[in-house]
């Protein structure tokens, strides 16, 4: 993976050097969902602005943070450049769980394949009665 | 899970009725934890590192609840008090269930248990029909005390939802749900840990994290509820004014 002890600097005009701005079909599906909170949440009558995985999400940043897998300011600064670019028209929250795995993904610190297994198995999970 | 029935709840609300959630797992819920869990897989945390950055993010300093069991744990007389009637016995440490206490308030009078952990039994605690939990002793619940995905999942599956927040029990130890019903709220006595002889109930208090009283963690002797959050910094931060007047002075 690209990162570590040598990381690529930023460019000069502050976007990430490493980061592919091209679609994702596994990312695309997701965004496509007319499941973001802002819409969900008035369907069943609940007030709280934010989703409940939002603390979560937020937990996983600090921890590859901390871990030195992806640090933050290179993570902000990719988040901004997708939440312009290519997920500019999905809602914070969401925006940012997408941007997340998009940079994840990009920095292969993911893969698409193993992405899609993982979430087959929990949504099995969490489905499971 | 918008089932009316009678007791009151953690938002607060008092009118008796389940308060609404959505009861739909989406693409998004499902890649947040994804993501999370293949980062885990991967070795780049841990499950419990998660567990901690979350409470740390919900949650400043000691809850009531803290008091109450670091007395259990250097008090055998208050601790055998708690067991038998633990709605009376908080008053012994300014907790009264029913007046408000600051972090929350029963809507009418209730029950509550503590549950005494052993080295062979293990306790958690759950609402499977809304979110009812010992407010007064513990705050607000955390978000995901209250997601379908816990309720529903830790009645059937205890261990594999407790591994999710990093705490893998041997065989040998029983672990026991507890549901609050309708008037009952239940709280864990965990065990204390070794390493904590001759410490004050003070120091004590400060180990008992919200967690380990809900029992998805253990307390440990270098786990306090207030610890400084780790901080790392940029590899490459970003200039700003008050950064080069401190370069230059």
């Amino acid at each position: 993976m690209s990162g570590e002890s040598g990381q690529p600097p930023a460019a000069a005009d502050g976007c990430q050097a490493d980061l592919d701005l091209a679609p994702t079909p596994l990312l695309e599906a997701i965004r496509n969902e007319d499941k973001t909170w802002d819409k969900l949440a008035p369907r069943y009558g609940v007030t709280n602005p934010d989703p409940p995985w939002k603390v979560s999400l937020y937990a996983t940043c600090e921890c590859l943070a901390a871990g030195e897998a992806l640090p933050s300011l290179e993570r902000r600064r990719a988040e901004d450049q997708l939440g312009e670019t290519l997920y500019s028209g999905t809602p914070a929250p969401e925006q940012q769980l997408l941007a997340l795995a998009h940079i994840m993904l990009s920095r292969g610190l993911l893969s698409e394949k193993d992405l899609t297994r993982c979430m087959n198995a929990v949504r099995l999970r969490l489905e499971a009665s | 899970m918008q089932q009316s029935h009678n007791h009151d709840h953690d938002d607060g609300s008092h009118d008796h009725k389940a308060a609404p959630m959505v009861d739909e797992i989406t693409d998004f819920e499902v890649l947040e934890i994804a993501v999370r869990e293949l980062a885990i897989e991967k070795g780049l945390f841990t499950a419990e590192d998660h567990r901690n950055f979350t409470e740390w993010a919900e949650s400043i300093g000691p809850a009531a609840g803290s008091r109450l069991v670091a007395k259990a744990w250097t008090d055998p007389a208050f601790k055998a008090r708690l067991l038998a009637d633990a709605t009376q016995t908080c008053r012994e440490i300014g907790v009264d269930w029913t007046e408000p206490t600051g972090s929350g308030t029963a809507s009418d009078y209730m029950h509550l248990q503590v549950l005494e952990d052993t080295p062979t039994l293990h306790h958690v605690i759950v609402c499977t029909l809304c979110s009812c939990y010992p407010r007064p002793l513990l705050g607000h619940s955390p978000y995901w005390y209250r997601s379908p995905n816990y309720r529903r999942r830790l009645v059937r599956w205890p261990r594999q939802v407790l591994a999710e927040f990093g705490l893998i029990l041997p065989p040998e130890v029983d672990v026991r749900v507890e549901d609050s019903n309708q008037k009952c709220r239940f709280m864990v006595l965990p065990v204390r840990p070794a390493g904590t002889e001759n410490w004050t109930e003070e120091q004590l208090a400060e180990i008992v994290t919200r967690d380990c009283m809900i029992g998805v963690a253990l307390p440990r002797p270098d786990r306090k509820a207030d610890d400084v959050r780790p901080v790392h910094k940029a590899n490459r931060p970003v200039p700003s004014e008050h950064h080069q007047a401190e370069a230059g002075e």
